[in-house]
């Protein structure tokens, strides 16, 4: 079988992002995300995302979030086409671009979203990029979060790449036994049901065996659990992580009584 | 001391009309090194499943008998409790693999953080399974990344960090090389010198002739003997149980070549050279 690489995002490193425990990077992609919708957005939103950026270049690791992003910034400028043209409260002229005419109100919509969205994937990015999966969902199980569905949440990453390459060899074995997997789409559709049986069944089959493996290995002993990696609980995170929940709840006061 | 005990074990498969195993009675010490051989649907499978509780807590179906292994009845204690005295490695590395680690040492790991293992004696065990395989080298790797040879080596490695007092091998070697399976032969050789009671279910005669210390012959879910290597394959019917005698000790049938003591055939290429120069003396050479 062909071996397929996990869905992870992560990027190996030591950068002090890096080593941050994953809940302060977790809580802070949750304030950075929220405060723009609470507090004035565009100034919030450019001040997080100075923030992120920062952290981004600090953990090495801005170039990578180009490819991550890159699909979400086209649907952004056409949303930024878009309200620049056809806003319903449009009524400043701005700029002709062609036969395209902008309008102040549209084009400052469309930025507000924008720069919301854009802070929201980079911190979300921030936390893929610097962070294994593993000690995410660990760091979580630490704080009570289910064994279990901390399983399913690792766990799924890496083998539903290993399906889809189960998939594709089953294919495989079907093609070099005549079937015609390519060409139009009726033909494709119908080479689709001789392969729903196997690999249904292997899927079945293997997922059996991965839970007796687990089984066997104490995945339901009765103890206390503990982990290889270390809880990186120092009492600066502790604090920057206090700080970030006081920003967040001094923001919604604001809120409330502005 | 009984590290395992089997009574009378029957064992049939859900929707299946014949007995998979078929009254088994057996004991093993402490520190036995036991190979199981028989043809394909002999029962070998089965019979490592049962020693680990996974029939019939895993696989239902029709039970009977006793099963008891370091004290513990199979069938009275929960699999979470078994596995903590009895370690199993299957046939297919890839399903064993947990999926939830990005590393193999960290897939090393997993069984001793579900142990409540503390961080240190986690890392000695792990390095020492590391070595013990020779996958030191790996220890970085993505488990789905690794060959067929090198995932089956980490799987063994994930169930002797755990240190269970029984270790059960269902064909370890499968898709290892010759010089891979010897070093896990000499791996686990060296485990049940240490106290570990290891029973491997597998095809490789000329490797469970060298390393075993008692062979378990079955043959349709029966019992057809439970001896040492050399009575076991001096036997002149095992053929009829689908089961080929060592090379070495075919050769030394056809040419008549026995221990002179217990009448029994090497068994190893090492005892047959022994044995052919003491009986032909220097004409061989």
């Amino acid at each position: 079988m062909k071996t397929v690489k996990s869905m992870s995002l992560y990027v190996p490193g030591n950068s002090i992002i890096h080593r941050l425990e994953p809940i302060t990077k977790l809580i802070y992609v949750m304030v950075a995300g929220v405060l723009p919708f609470i507090l004035p957005a565009n100034p919030t939103a450019v001040l997080c995302l100075a923030v992120t950026l920062a952290m981004l270049t600090i953990s090495k690791t801005l170039t990578k979030v180009i490819p991550l992003t890159g699909f979400t910034l086209l649907v952004l400028l056409s949303i930024l086409f878009i309200q620049g043209l056809f806003h319903e409260h449009n009524q400043t002229f701005l700029f002709r671009f062609g036969p395209f005419v902008f309008f102040k109100e549209g084009l400052s919509y469309a930025a507000r979203i924008s720069l919301r969205v854009i802070n929201l994937l980079l911190g979300i990015s921030l936390l893929s990029l610097t962070t294994k999966p593993s000690d995410l969902i660990d760091s979580l199980v630490r704080r009570g979060l289910s064994p279990k569905i901390g399983y399913v949440l690792s766990s799924v990453l890496q083998i539903i790449p290993q399906m889809a390459a189960s998939v594709n060899a089953i294919t495989d074995a079907q093609r070099a036994r005549g079937l015609e997997t390519e060409g139009p789409l009726i033909v494709r559709a119908k080479a689709f049901l001789p392969l729903i049986g196997p690999v249904i069944m292997s899927s079945l089959i293997q997922a059996r065996e991965r839970a007796m493996a687990l089984e066997v290995r104490g995945f339901n002993a009765n103890r206390r659990k503990t982990f290889l990696r270390a809880a990186n609980q120092s009492s600066r995170q502790t604090t920057i992580r206090i700080l970030l929940i006081l920003i967040l709840f001094a923001a919604i006061v604001w809120r409330i009584f502005a | 001391m009984k590290k395992i005990i089997v009574e009378k074990l029957k064992y049939r498969y859900p929707m299946t009309g014949k007995l998979a195993l078929d009254n088994l009675s057996f004991t093993v010490e402490q520190g036995e090194l036991i190979g199981i051989i028989g043809a394909n649907g002999a029962g070998k499978s089965t019979l490592c499943l049962a020693l680990t509780g996974l029939v019939p807590h895993f696989y239902r179906g029709a039970y009977g008998g006793k099963v008891v292994i370091d004290g513990l009845e199979v069938i009275k204690s929960e699999i979470s409790e078994l596995a903590l005295h009895v370690g199993i490695v299957f046939q297919n590395p890839f399903t064993q693999v947990t999926g939830s680690k990005l590393t193999v040492y960290e897939e090393i790991a997993f069984g001793l953080e579900n142990m409540g293992l503390d961080r240190s004696e986690m890392t000695a065990r792990i390095d020492e399974a590391l070595h013990l395989l020779d996958i030191s080298q790996l220890k970085d790797r993505d488990p789905f990344q690794l060959s067929g040879g090198q995932m089956q080596r980490m799987a063994i490695a994930s169930v002797i960090a755990m240190k269970p007092g029984i270790l059960v091998l269902d064909e370890p070697t499968s898709q290892l090389d010759p010089q891979g399976s010897d070093e896990v032969f000499k791996a686990v050789r060296r485990l049940a010198k240490e106290g570990m009671t290891v029973i491997i279910a597998e095809h490789k005669i000329e490797k469970i002739a060298a390393y075993a210390d008692r062979v378990l012959v079955l043959y349709n879910g029966r019992l057809i003997d439970f001896d040492t290597p050399h009575k076991i394959f001096s036997r002149t019917d095992l053929l009829s149980y689908g089961v080929p005698a060592p090379v070495y000790t075919q050769i030394c049938q056809a040419l008549g070549i026995q221990h002179p003591r217990s009448g029994t055939y090497p068994v190893t290429l090492e005892e047959a050279y022994l044995a052919m120069v003491n009986q032909h003396g220097d004409s061989l050479c």
